[in-house]
């Protein structure tokens, strides 16, 4: 389509004069129950806004009127007869054509049971209802009709991806709570505890007596002493050694240990089988 | 597709570098304007030549004419790409769906203007989730009462929108509506009037045959405010920038001289020149120059990362201005990043910092979870570039000796493995040093 | 624990005596204390042929092995009743006990005369050997994971 055609067109149009204003005569809305019965009936006043209309899941809304020339109250058939459907809060829309006869009458019925595809998705607040009327001979007209109450619907859908458009909530790791450690006192306690049974191993002892005649013979010394480095090695690997310095220092006192072990432990056989 | 995207982008960074200093685009200047045959550059002086003050480097063909191809041993010949055909049924072997999307994955941005006439552009105008009324069903409105066939609506900007000058007069349109699929890289720019509707009637006596085409056909019909007229639409993975109208005639001298019913000039040129503006990468263009993560009180990112390590993750990103080219840009307020191995563990805002321009940081401890952690910035907004980036960061669990010790609560234990050391030992020393004394014992005990 | 400090033969007449008393009151006076006084005399009798027959050496064994149960178990009661964190601590610290013990009761039974049949190629100082030897590994490995 190319440009010409189109002014060509605009400049006939410009001729063509408005016959008037389009209007609505005797509006009336009846809202029947599931079972019927007549829940609602009025003659809407078009000069202020009716109290909303409240429509249960399965009510039906009818709404009558008739399309007149304002000037002449003569009916008409205008070209464009929609209802608007419109909830501010959401900005979902919908129109629904209204079937108008030439005489300008025309009917509409919304049955809530099976809501036609034109109803927007509606949530709490109240879809404002408009009349739409437009013609190509006549000047058109805006009528706001009333504010309509439906049950909530299940809202629009919404695109896979549509989160990734808009901040979503922040997500924070829960950690794994820290083991509360148990007050000093009480494990300092357990600690003592645990150095008491040295108190029973001494009374044990002490009943027993046993001698230590030969506790300071060379041998005996030296093997003792070489197995105690041992211990305060791994003690003091505990406290800071590496790996390679408890091998490095405990090869050195583990042979210490042999050799002097092999030698007080011959000493103890020899006595033994001397004392046979 | 996937692999060439890291191409795409430094062709797109490659063909800044090489724009001249007084191009206003940030991805090139050279426009490629395919014009039907009906059509002159008259009817558009006022359009093109706003464009070619801004500096753009304008050729004209005609949709036949092959000898300027837009896609040359596949690579995109223009920057941009104006296609004005819309009543066109047969273009040169060069313009086909697929050539325009591949110029579009390569990073050129595209003006397509539509119209009643059902072409080659309607098949691709569905590829990017636009649902056009049937063809010759133009878009129609009695309101207002005006001086000017229903086919020809004023139409009101929105006062607010990203990419438009702000309170630019309502524009005339003419051409068709579309409806918007549910495809959120759609950057809706101007909607159809709450009163419009598209239809093939034009007479008081087309009403039946509306009501009766409403209530029969599945789509329904292309009616109110939800309908779209100017529409652009934003690559996922280049941010490339395709604009949809739905008539060619808003572009025109004509519209742009009409006046408006109530007098006043219309917005025709000011909304051309913001809709081209934002289709050609001028503005609401975002890059990210670098990112880097580092310990806190560290400034150096490290091979990896401990669980529990309090951590800062930096992004610096940089805005592009018409004016003035790219410079640090600090005005983001919704950014966030997300630290993720399979899902995001953490998400969290990346906040500008005031002391430094252009620099995003966020700084988060951890999770005590190791494995592979990615840090992913994704950011998408409509009309906005995407931004996006990704970095690897291995995070393992403590050194052995990387745990407390000499903890209160391990005394007792550490207290018992040195008694029974040093039990041991004196064990030892009592029975090296002790006599064998139960035979002599046992022996004394026989005697008594 | 009076028992060891008096010498065998006062435990001996004790342990006498005290199996004697029960026997007395037993046809004159109900029935009732008696499996009690039964089981308390059992143990007296024990406790005086334990006292008796073992050796001292046996006895310092014994000694060691008891003091390594009470360890044991206070970390144990630790363990349960106030916290096992951190467990590898807890781990080691009680280990060393068990291990301890077990390679303690090992050198018992190698080197008790009555178990000379059983372990004829093992000498007494053999037997120690083993266990010098046991044992510094053991405490490697409890000071390794103690952390």
């Amino acid at each position: 389509m190319g440009l010409q055609p189109l002014f060509l067109s605009l400049v006939c149009f410009i001729a063509a004069a408005h016959a008037g204003q389009l209007a609505v005569q005797s509006p009336r809305l009846i809202v029947t129950g599931p079972d019927g019965g007549q829940l609602r009936s009025e003659t809407l006043p078009l000069t202020k806004r009716p109290d909303p209309v409240t429509l249960g899941p399965s009510d039906t809304l009818k709404l009558a009127f008739q399309v007149t020339e304002q000037a002449t109250d003569n009916g008409v058939q205008p070209h464009q007869t929609f209802l608007r459907f419109f909830d501010p809060t959401t900005g979902e829309e919908g129109i629904q054509p209204v079937k108008t006869s030439p005489s300008g009458k025309a009917k509409f019925e919304l049955n809530m049971a099976k809501p036609p595809s034109s109803l927007p998705p509606s949530g709490a607040a109240p879809l404002h209802v408009t009349l739409l009327l437009g013609s190509f001979v006549h000047s058109p007209a805006t009528i706001d009709l009333f504010d309509l109450h439906v049950p909530p619907s299940a809202p629009p859908p919404v695109h896979s991806e549509e989160a990734f458009y808009h901040p979503r909530p922040e997500l924070s790791h829960t950690f794994r709570s820290e083991p509360n450690p148990p007050p000093r006192l009480i494990s300092a306690f357990f600690a003592l505890l645990v150095l008491g049974p040295w108190a029973v191993l001494f009374v044990l002892w002490g009943a027993i007596r046993p001698g230590v005649p030969h506790l300071f013979s060379p041998s005996v010394l030296s093997f003792l002493l070489s197995l105690g480095v041992i211990e305060g090695l791994l003690f003091w690997y505990w406290i800071e050694l590496r790996l390679g310095q408890i091998l490095l220092y405990g090869a050195g006192a583990a042979t210490l240990a042999l050799l002097t072990g092999k030698q007080a432990l011959a000493g103890i056989a020899e006595r033994r089988t001397r004392s046979h | 597709m996937l692999p060439s995207l890291g191409a795409i982008f430094f062709s797109l960074f490659g063909l800044f570098a090489a724009v001249p200093v007084q191009a206003r685009s940030s991805t090139g200047n050279s426009v490629l304007v395919v014009l039907q045959p009906d059509l002159k550059r008259d009817n558009f002086t006022i359009f093109f030549d706003n464009l070619e003050k801004r500096g753009y480097d304008l050729t004209l063909r005609t949709p036949e004419d092959d000898a300027l191809p837009i896609i040359r041993d596949d690579n995109p010949t223009y920057s941009h790409i104006i296609l004005f055909a819309p009543d066109i049924k047969s273009f040169s072997q060069d313009v086909t769906p697929q050539s325009l999307v591949t110029v579009l994955n390569a990073g050129t941005n595209l003006i397509v203007a539509l119209s009643p006439t059902q072409s080659p552009v309607f098949t691709l105008a569905s590829e990017f989730s636009l649902i056009l009324p049937p063809p010759s069903t133009p878009l129609i409105s009695h309101f207002p009462a005006r001086d000017s066939p229903p086919s020809v609506i004023p139409v009101a900007v929105p006062p607010k929108h990203p990419l438009l000058t702000p309170n630019t007069p309502p524009v005339w349109y003419s051409g068709i509506p579309f409806a918007h699929g549910n495809n959120p890289l759609l950057v809706p720019i101007l909607h159809a009037p709450a009163e419009s509707f598209a239809s093939d009637t034009d007479s008081d006596a087309g009403a039946e045959a509306l009501f009766d085409a409403a209530e029969r056909g599945g789509e329904g019909l292309w009616a109110g405010s939800a309908m779209g007229i100017v529409t652009g639409f934003q690559t996922r993975d280049n941010s490339a920038r395709v604009t949809w109208v739905g008539g060619i005639e808003l572009f025109t001298d004509a519209y742009a001289h009409k006046s408006l019913p109530s007098g006043e000039k219309s917005g025709n040129e000011q909304f051309a020149r913001d809709v081209a503006a934002w289709t050609f990468q001028e503005n609401l263009v975002l890059r990210i120059d670098s990112i880097t993560h580092h310990l806190l009180n560290e400034t150096v990112p490290r091979e990896h990362y401990t669980i529990n390590e309090n951590i800062v993750f930096e992004a610096h990103i940089s805005r592009y201005d018409s004016e003035r080219g790219w410079s640090p840009y600090s005005g983001l307020h919704d950014l966030q990043l997300e630290f993720t191995m399979l899902d995001p563990h953490i998400r969290t805002a990346l906040l500008p910092v005031t002391s430094k321009l252009g620099l995003y940081q966020a700084a988060f401890r951890i999770p005590d979870r190791h494995g592979v952690f990615k840090f992913v910035l994704d950011y998408r907004r409509r009309g906005w570039t995407i931004l996006k980036a990704t970095t690897t960061v291995p995070v393992v669990p403590p050194r052995h000796d990387g745990y407390p010790r000499f903890l209160s609560a391990a005394w007792p234990y550490y207290a018992g493995a040195i008694s029974t050391s040093l039990g041991f030992f004196v064990f030892a020393a009592l029975w090296l040093a002790g006599d064998d004394k139960e035979r002599k014992k046992g022996k004394a005990t026989k005697t008594e | 624990m009076a028992g060891p400090k008096s010498s065998s033969n006062a435990s001996k007449r004790a342990a006498a005596t005290a199996a004697a008393t029960p026997s007395k009151p037993a046809p004159s006076s109900s029935s009732a204390p008696a499996p009690a006084s039964a089981s308390t005399v059992a143990l007296h009798t024990l406790w005086a042929a334990y006292l008796d027959a073992t050796p001292s050496r046996l006895k310092l064994v014994d000694a060691f092995l008891v003091f390594l149960v009470l360890s044991g178990v206070i970390q144990f009661v630790y363990c349960v009743l106030v916290t096992s964190f951190p467990f590898n601590a807890f781990l080691a610290g009680f280990a060393s006990t068990v291990g301890q013990f077990v390679l303690t009761a090992s050198l018992r039974s190698q080197v008790n005369a009555k178990n000379r049949a059983l372990f004829k190629d093992v000498s007494p100082e053999r037997a120690f050997a083993d266990f010098v030897v046991g044992s510094v590994v053991l405490h490697f490995f409890v000071f390794n994971f103690l952390g």
